[in-house]
């Protein structure tokens, strides 16, 4: 048997051990000694959550297809190991060769949700790492980390030595082959990172320097501190889905991870604009991939996996072109070889009620709505196109076919939201509830209906409309759920509605890190010597030892959270080009505050500026 | 697909089953070897038979399995007792009984664990004892080889015991009654 990183005694005291040992079907082996560069590739949260992603496994399938590197795989140890490492002095190690994380030529970390910084500086402790980039010799790893959330690296700025800003597929090959130069000449770590700076969609954040208002603290100035160090980072967008390389083979994990399926991808970015989400800003132009590609890809991951069931990963798979025809291929294929198909989020209507149908218990399943919010003003100010029409009649519809089951998905705090809005969210369950009533006999009735409100509290997000609104105490969020939880007390229905609500702290704390700076640094830091880490974990997350973390390092919550910053303010993030522009994102911020409308992409251009890339959408309608 | 009974975390075996249904007829040697290519380090499928069609699932079928159980660390207590093998005879072979303490989920219930060791032998092997041992298993009788040890330790008369010193290996499993019991690979045909 192969080497363990974790003796037997080890494994035997901690939960879930197949989490650690590697060794998993679909794995990639090779030998560290016939390769230039190893890199470990990290999740930062626990394997089952990490083995779920789909850019890791999109990724590690793509370098490891190069000869010359090993792409090995590192979650985030439970903090029962957490401890065991810590005081046995054992070094956190990738999972395939179980070698020691230290000794690699890069650490890459996906950064899939801010509540993971803490867990970026456990990775760095547990792998014997400097948490800090200045504190790296030559003999360390390149820290690099990627994901949504390096759309604003700068919170996380003193820990990482690059930030790879965009899609993953298109400037990694330059990086490496760049790296293996500078290894083949002899390494020096700053001469690397320069050139390396220079590289499309490469933020080194030690290159640039910052200065501050002193009136306000507002950033005064956002520079690059060398002349050949580029001053705007350039997201990467991959132009071309259909050629752009995916996996064959997913890996299946001896432990059940929560995404234990087939996913294939059939579209990037989204045409639909909602104000407050940044997928939806950041991936565009909204491209999608051909459908007979789909299909290859497919029936060769079923096939590669072993997979009884298969999903469709995208932002809004309702806009999917061929939609009918890909759902048609995988009912007739894949059904009849035992494989389930399980389905994304699509606008309820005729066409997906009657695909639902075909592939689900009716009487178990239910239909899902996301309004985003309650009232027709609101959903206006947020440019979500869902009217009460549509949701009357989609659920109508369904409770014809025999549901009797809805979910609905409500945000809270949005910017200009009333206590009209806050309460239109039960009544317009209540008019659900009641087309339930008037839609089905007596006698066809299954019981009650049941209408399920989940609420979150809404955070401001860089790149997107909203990234100048204010957010609101935690209070102040908790009384909007009571609003939303009276209001549903006094709906004729109330028996058939059930509400739930999301903590606000934690709310508060995401908000703080998602359009944070590079001063909030030094807090995380102290947060995580404090002992936070897990902060994604109810059961983990600590708000007292963050507060006195802020306080120690004069953060004020305040400055990051609750106010409504100036459009003219220059952002800890606005030298990363999203291609979206600043003034349309001005524009979008006009039109919410006038409950304006913006078409989507496929009815009209809006003039983002994500044009400029030059595919999907935007080329398609020219 | 069905496996015979789980394989707990920590223990090794040599004896697993699982039943798979497949749509047409295979030849078992090719299949043997296109699940092995394919297989993780570590697993190997060894046979590969035809099952009748009324064949019970083999999870049910179990109902007995045998274990080589012996101690990860040369220096424990139980390997100082010099006369280890006539106490095992007092405390199995002459005994009528070995009640003991079951915990479960559900709470604490006594047991005679006698009926349902079917074989109980030790050999010394470098001045370490090793166990072999045939016990009831399945749904309803399921003795862990820790608990047969554990029951052995006290009557020793050893201080407090630890399941994690304990090597253990599944070597087979088996269906039929205590006297006549089959190996689950001695059942069903090449074809």
């Amino acid at each position: 048997m192969k080497k363990l990183a974790l003796s037997d005694d080890i494994l035997m005291q901690i939960d879930k051990p197949a989490r650690y040992i590697g060794n998993e079907f679909n794995s990639v082996k090779k030998n560290p000694a016939d390769v230039d560069i190893r890199f470990a590739m990290c999740f930062p949260d626990v394997y089952e959550v990490g083995m779920s992603h789909l850019g890791i496994a999109i990724l590690y399938d793509m370098l490891n297809k190069r000869e010359d590197t090993y792409c090995e795989r590192v979650y985030s140890p439970w903090p029962d190991l957490h401890n065991l490492m810590k005081e046995r002095n054992i070094p956190l190690f990738a999972l395939e060769s179980q070698d020691a994380i230290k000794d690699f030529d890069f650490i890459g970390m996906t950064l899939q949700y801010e509540m993971c910084y803490t867990n970026i500086l456990q990775i760095l402790d547990l792998a014997g790492v400097a948490l800090e980039s200045k504190d790296r010799n030559n003999d360390d790893p390149i820290v690099i980390v990627g994901g949504p959330c390096a759309t604003n690296p700068e919170p996380i700025a003193d820990f990482i030595d690059m930030a790879y800003v965009g899609e993953g597929e298109t400037s990694y090959p330059a990086l490496l082959d760049l790296y293996k130069e500078h290894k083949a000449k002899g390494f020096d770590r700053q001469a690397f990172l320069r050139d390396a700076a220079k590289i499309p969609g490469i933020y080194v954040p030690a290159f640039y320097q910052v200065t501050y208002k002193e009136s306000d603290g507002t950033i005064e100035s956002f520079k690059p501190i060398y002349d050949d160090v580029p001053a705007v980072i350039d997201r990467q967008v991959v132009k071309d889905m259909d050629s752009s390389s995916y996996p064959t083979k997913m890996l299946i994990p001896f432990v059940r991870a929560i995404q234990d399926r087939v996913v294939l991808e059939i579209q990037r970015g989204c045409i639909r604009g909602c104000r407050f989400c940044q997928a939806g800003m950041i991936y565009r132009p909204n491209r999608e991939k051909s459908v007979d590609i789909l299909k290859e890809q497919a029936k060769e991951l079923l096939a590669s996996t072993g997979h009884e069931e298969i999903s469709l990963s995208s932002l809004s798979s309702s806009d999917y072109h061929a939609l009918g025809e890909l759902m048609d291929f995988l009912i007739d294929d894949c059904l009849s070889e035992g494989v389930n198909v399980s389905l994304p989020s699509l606008r309820i209507d005729a066409f997906s009620l009657d695909v639902m149908s075909k592939v689900q218990d009716v009487r178990k399943s239910s239909i899902t709505f996301a309004p985003e919010a309650g009232s027709q003003r609101m959903r206006n100010v947020i440019n979500k196109g869902l009217t009460v029409e549509d949701i009357i009649g989609g659920a109508t519809l369904a409770f014809k076919g025999g549901w009797n089951k809805v979910k609905f998905y409500f945000m809270l705090g949005l910017p200009t939201e009333t206590d009209e809005d806050m309460k239109a969210i039960p009544q317009l369950a209540n008019e659900v509830a009641a087309a339930y009533y008037d839609t089905v006999p007596k006698e066809q009735r299954q019981g009650r209906c049941q209408i399920t409100i989940s609420t979150s509290f809404f955070v401001p997000k860089p790149f997107t409309p909203f990234q100048w609104a204010p957010m609101y105490e935690a209070g102040e969020y908790l009384r909007r759920a009571k609003v939303v939880n009276d209001e549903m007390k006094a709906q004729l229905n109330q028996k058939s509605l059930k509400y739930n609500w999301h903590h606000s702290d934690v709310t508060v704390l995401e908000g703080v890190f998602a359009r944070g700076d590079r001063r909030l640094c030094p807090a995380i830091l102290d947060a995580y010597k404090s002992g936070c880490f897990f902060d994604a974990w109810g059961e983990y997350f600590d708000f007292d030892k963050w507060l006195a973390a802020f306080e120690k390092n004069n953060i004020s919550i305040d400055y990051y959270a609750y106010r409504q910053r100036d459009l003219d303010e220059i952002l800890p993030w606005d030298f990363i080009n999203c291609h979206v522009t600043k003034d349309f994102l001005k524009r979008e911020w006009n039109n919410a505050m006038n409950a304006k409308v913006t078409p989507n992409c496929k009815m009209n251009c809006n003039g983002c500026g994500a044009g400029i890339i030059g595919s999907g959408v935007c080329h398609n309608a020219r | 697909m069905s496996f015979a009974a789980p394989l707990g975390v920590g223990l090794t075996s040599i004896g697993e089953y699982m039943d798979i249904d497949i749509k047409e007829e295979v030849d078992a040697a090719a299949s043997i070897k296109t699940l092995n290519d394919n297989m993780v380090e570590g697993l190997a499928i060894t046979s590969f038979k035809y099952l009748p069609d009324t064949a019970e699932k083999c999870m049910s079928a179990v109902t007995a399995a045998s274990y080589v159980v012996t101690y990860k660390d040369s220096k424990d207590d139980a390997c100082y007792i010099d006369n280890i093998c006539d106490l095992k005879v007092k405390f199995f072979d002459e005994a009528h009984s070995i009640n003991i303490v079951k915990k479960t989920k559900k709470g604490e219930r006594e047991l005679d664990l006698k009926p349902l060791i079917y074989r109980f032998n030790i050999e010394i092997k470098d001045g370490v004892p090793v166990y072999d041992l045939l016990l009831s298993s399945g749904s309803t009788d399921n003795i862990k080889p820790e608990l047969v040890i554990k029951a052995f330790h006290e009557f020793l008369g050893l201080p407090e015991f630890d399941d994690l010193s304990l090597d253990i290996m599944r070597t087979d499993m088996y269906t039929g009654e205590p006297d006549s019991l089959i190996s689950l690979g001695d059942i069903g045909n090449e074809h």
